[in-house]
């Protein structure tokens, strides 16, 4: 039996198996390569809104700044009108406390740190304190992509509900 | 009527009276090489009966025992083939091939990761944690995978009745 068929069909398989990507999951030395950093100079923007959502009998359409949102919001909240009751921006600032106002009821105390995650392609690792009035309701910890929503479930407002939404904006 | 041979035998050992031996005779004239062979067969005939043919066995089923032995040993056997006690290089090479063929098959299959296991979606918000500032409120993370949506759910929340301005 010819021994070179053989050899040559195991070299190339070892080939493949070495040449094939890493799973998930597999530690890997090299830096990764599609993560967005801010140009030099830029900064990054963390904005946010307070949506009041309800169900009237003949619904208007959303506002530009939820125009993105409204679809995805009707799914998961049921509802099918969307206002903006009102909104915050603010430069991300990682060596302090970043308040956003976007409604006086609700305000948001942010602590912003970059977040070395893939998957946050130079996201955010936030810690969140949202309040109602001086009540804190919530400390929230969240890693967030630039362009990636976080919405909060808030109070009963009258009919509808109260939804806060946060984004990182770059 | 008998054979002849048959008359000569029976006439050798004197069983032929009467009819059947006269005209046997009158047979046995017009045959006088026959009548020679007389005294022959009478002899023969004598022979084999004080010598009876074949000894009686003692261990009849002992002796076919050693006598089919005997045959099976002196058959000549077909030659096997020697069985390797380990496979030969080119084999164990093969062998090696198809093993890996077989691995990467079933990693391309059955493990999931890789490129096309990657959400290639551009949407990424992670809760690490919540803490709900009040023992009467709970916070849960609820992740909607298609319509990338992540919601800090809060329940127990005093509700606000509409006449209260959000935007004061």
């Amino acid at each position: 039996m010819r021994l070179w068929p053989a050899i040559l069909l195991l070299l190339g398989l070892t080939g493949l198996l070495l040449a094939a990507e890493p799973p998930d999951g597999v530690m890997t030395l090299s830096i990764p390569k599609d993560v967005n950093r801010p140009l030099p100079g830029k900064v990054d923007h963390i904005w946010s809104g307070v949506i009041v959502a309800t169900n009237p009998e003949n619904p208007k359409e959303p506002p530009a700044e939820l125009r993105e949102f409204a679809p995805r919001l009707k799914r998961v909240f049921g509802y099918s009108q969307f206002e903006l009751a009102g909104s915050a921006t603010q430069a991300i600032d990682e060596l302090t406390e970043n308040w956003l106002v976007p409604s006086p009821i609700f305000p948001l105390s942010v602590r912003a740190r970059r977040t070395t995650s893939k998957e946050a392609r130079g996201g955010y690792l936030l810690n969140l304190q949202l309040f109602q009035e001086k009540r804190p309701l919530v400390d929230t910890e969240v890693k967030l992509a630039p362009g990636s929503p976080l919405f909060i479930r808030g109070p009963q407002y009258g009919k509808g509900q109260v939804i806060i939404v946060l984004q990182v904006q770059r | 009527m008998k054979p002849f041979e048959e008359q000569f035998t029976a006439w050798v050992d004197g069983q032929l009276t009467g009819a059947e031996l006269a005209d046997f005779e009158k047979q046995l004239a017009e045959h006088p090489e026959a009548a020679a062979e007389k005294d022959g067969a009478l002899k023969l005939g004598k022979l084999l009966r004080e010598h009876p043919t074949v000894p009686p066995l003692g261990n009849p089923e002992f002796f076919n025992h050693q006598l089919m032995q005997r045959i099976a040993a002196e058959t000549p056997r077909p030659v096997e083939k020697k069985r390797a006690f380990f496979w030969s290089l080119p084999r164990l090479a093969w062998a090696g091939a198809a093993c890996l063929a077989i691995t990467l098959a079933l990693f391309q299959t059955t493990i999931p990761g890789g490129a096309k296991h990657i959400d290639k979606s551009n949407y990424f918000a992670q809760v690490v944690e919540n803490w709900p500032g009040n023992p009467n409120v709970s916070a849960s993370t609820v992740y909607s995978a298609d319509d990338n949506v992540t919601v800090v759910w809060l329940d127990g929340l005093d509700y606000i009745p509409a006449t209260y301005a959000l935007n004061k």
